[in-house]
């Protein structure tokens, strides 16, 4: 458990379980439910079945099987709008159980651990409907739930990394030997991608064991870093670029978005502490609180009024401005790229769309769609450039500098 | 005054429930990856095992023959199981499943179209593994069934 058991059933900001039932109910109505309406539609028009490993569950008929492939979309738009949330979001993790009891061919563990993760969601009494989400009130910050579910889904995060790590120590196809890297069908990308995905490859194969034994560490890293607060900050990180690689190398399913969704129980909700300065000029309200405040789920946003004296200095042509928690001020295109780290919730879901909708339209043909994030997130990194200069360019300044005084000296 | 924490019975509910959940989401996969008594290792469908194994791939050939006789595609073999198709091969792969369950799916279905179709043509599944074979199992395995 973690450290701070008591606080399991102490109330907390309702506002991260809630965003994170929309963001599991977007990957739901994108990849989850279409894929299992799938198996549920191949299996009713299939005549021969093989007997499921437990006698007791019944076999799926038609007419059943129409049925439940309306009810499983009605459940995941149930679970967006947060109508009845605990009872669709239980409902479509039976469902998806149940499907995969009638077939082993439908197991697959990203789908078990989506349906684990739903069942996980359906223990939440958030109370906060998407409406109440998108509500850009600025008194609507004290909603709150209890914290055990929060805390079930740190556990479960954690049990599935041991797991995993658990497998590659004992499995002889990873440990020292990375035989299995060898092997992996890697995914196609664009190009441009493509070439990073060659690297990529020819890096695994060149130091199979060493990437084995790296992956390994990574896995019971995260399993440890979840339990701790100290330690959830970097955990975020480190868990957000493993997903994204694994995205770019294996594209497995829903497993990285799912987990990526699951990173939202580990950061603050409702404390108001980054400041948006809301200018009242009507020229300078493209990012006014109309739309931030409305995407601001974790209501973490605090809009201040500024005085147009202050708007003077205010020259990027974005107009927006932040103030983060420490105090550090951030304007025009430096403030879009903490919106990310702000906005987690709205990101995650276009993100998501992006890439399942991308893969959608890749599996009509229409070329690597599957791609968009990547390259919404090569836009991401871009914005941190001039950033990464400065630093750069003032620790060869120091450089620079120390040697100078060095020569001086001498 | 709102309360900081939730008490009674939800409480009590609650606990239980945690408890139950975390101790069957220890003691399942430790169980399927490692048999007990002898807690050997082995791969586990159940056991957060991702890409833990050389993934298996096999060929199946779904025929139809009559003694002495050339194969010949089953008919209608989409409305047995959809997607499968007769008499060319199959590739597939045997991520998540065993070779026994590969092997039991496949003559369970021979059976089965000789018991439905009862036209005393011999339905045959040809198994070929083709990477990863499973150890101990020969390259083609083949299920025969005549009603």
């Amino acid at each position: 458990m973690p450290r701070n058991s008591a606080s399991w059933f102490s109330l907390v900001p309702a506002y991260r379980l809630a965003t994170l039932r929309v963001c599991l109910a977007v990957t739901s109505l994108v990849f989850h439910v279409p894929k299992f309406n799938r198996f549920i539609d191949a299996y009713t028009s299939s005549a021969y079945h093989v007997p499921p490993p437990l006698a007791l569950v019944p076999p799926l008929g038609q007419g059943a099987g129409a049925m439940l492939m309306m009810l499983n979309y009605g459940a995941a738009a149930g679970l967006l709008l947060g109508l009845y949330p605990r009872l669709c979001a239980w409902f479509l993790a039976a469902i998806g159980f149940y499907v995969m009891t009638l077939d082993p061919e439908y197991y697959a563990h990203n789908a078990q651990f989506h349906l684990t993760l739903l069942a996980l969601i359906g223990c939440s009494s958030d109370r906060l409907s998407l409406w109440r989400l998108l509500n850009a009130q600025q008194h609507d910050s004290d909603e709150t739930c209890p914290a055990w579910p929060e805390r079930l889904i740190q556990v479960q995060l954690s049990i599935v990394f041991f797991y995993a790590a658990l497998d590659k120590v004992f499995n002889p196809h990873w440990g020292v030997s990375g035989a299995v890297l060898a092997t992996l069908a890697v995914r196609d990308h664009a190009p441009g991608l493509a070439s990073l995905q060659a690297l990529n490859q020819a890096v695994i194969r060149a130091f199979p064991g060493a990437v084995s034994a790296l992956t390994t560490a990574l896995e019971f890293f995260l399993a440890v870093a979840f339990f701790f607060r100290s330690l959830w900050r970097v955990s975020i990180v480190v868990a957000l670029a493993f997903m994204i690689y694994l995205e770019f190398l294996l594209r497995p399913g829903v497993f990285a978005w799912d987990t990526v969704a699951a990173l939202i129980v580990f950061v603050p909700s409702a404390d108001r502490s980054w400041r948006l300065m809301d200018n009242p000029q009507p020229a300078a309200r493209r990012w006014s609180a109309a739309l931030l405040l409305r995407l601001d789920w974790l209501k973490r946003l605090g809009s201040v009024p500024i005085d147009a004296q202050h708007c003077v200095g205010d020259t990027t042509w974005l107009r927006l401005n932040l103030v983060s928690p420490r105090g550090r001020e951030y304007r025009g295109l430096a403030a879009v790229r903490m919106l990310p780290i702000v906005l987690p919730g709205p990101f995650f879901v276009v993100m998501a769309m992006a890439r399942f909708g991308g893969g959608f339209l890749g599996s009509l043909g229409y070329g690597p769609w599957y791609d968009l994030p990547f390259i919404g997130l090569a836009g991401w990194l871009l914005l941190w450039t001039p950033s990464a200069m400065r630093i750069v360019a003032r620790l060869a300044h120091e450089v620079v500098a120390r040697g100078v005084v060095g020569t001086g000296r001498r | 005054m709102t309360p900081s924490e939730i008490r009674g019975w939800r409480r009590h509910a609650a606990l239980a429930f945690i408890i139950a959940w975390v101790a069957i989401q220890i003691f399942v996969p430790f169980v399927q990856k490692f048999e007990i008594p002898s807690f050997r290792y082995r791969w586990a469908r159940f056991g957060w095992a991702m890409y833990s194994r050389l993934v298996p791939r096999y060929e199946v050939r779904l025929f139809r023959i009559r003694p002495g006789g050339p194969p010949e595609p089953i008919p209608n073999i989409e409305r047995y199981v959809r997607g499968y198709r007769s008499p060319e091969p199959m590739p597939m792969l045997a991520i998540y499943v065993s070779e026994d369950e590969v092997h039991d799916r496949f003559s369970r279905l021979v059976s089965y179209l000789a018991r439905e179709r009862h036209d005393g043509y011999t339905y045959v599944a040809s198994i070929r593994w083709t990477s990863y074979p499973p150890a101990g199992v020969p390259d083609v395995v083949e299920f025969r069934a005549t009603e």
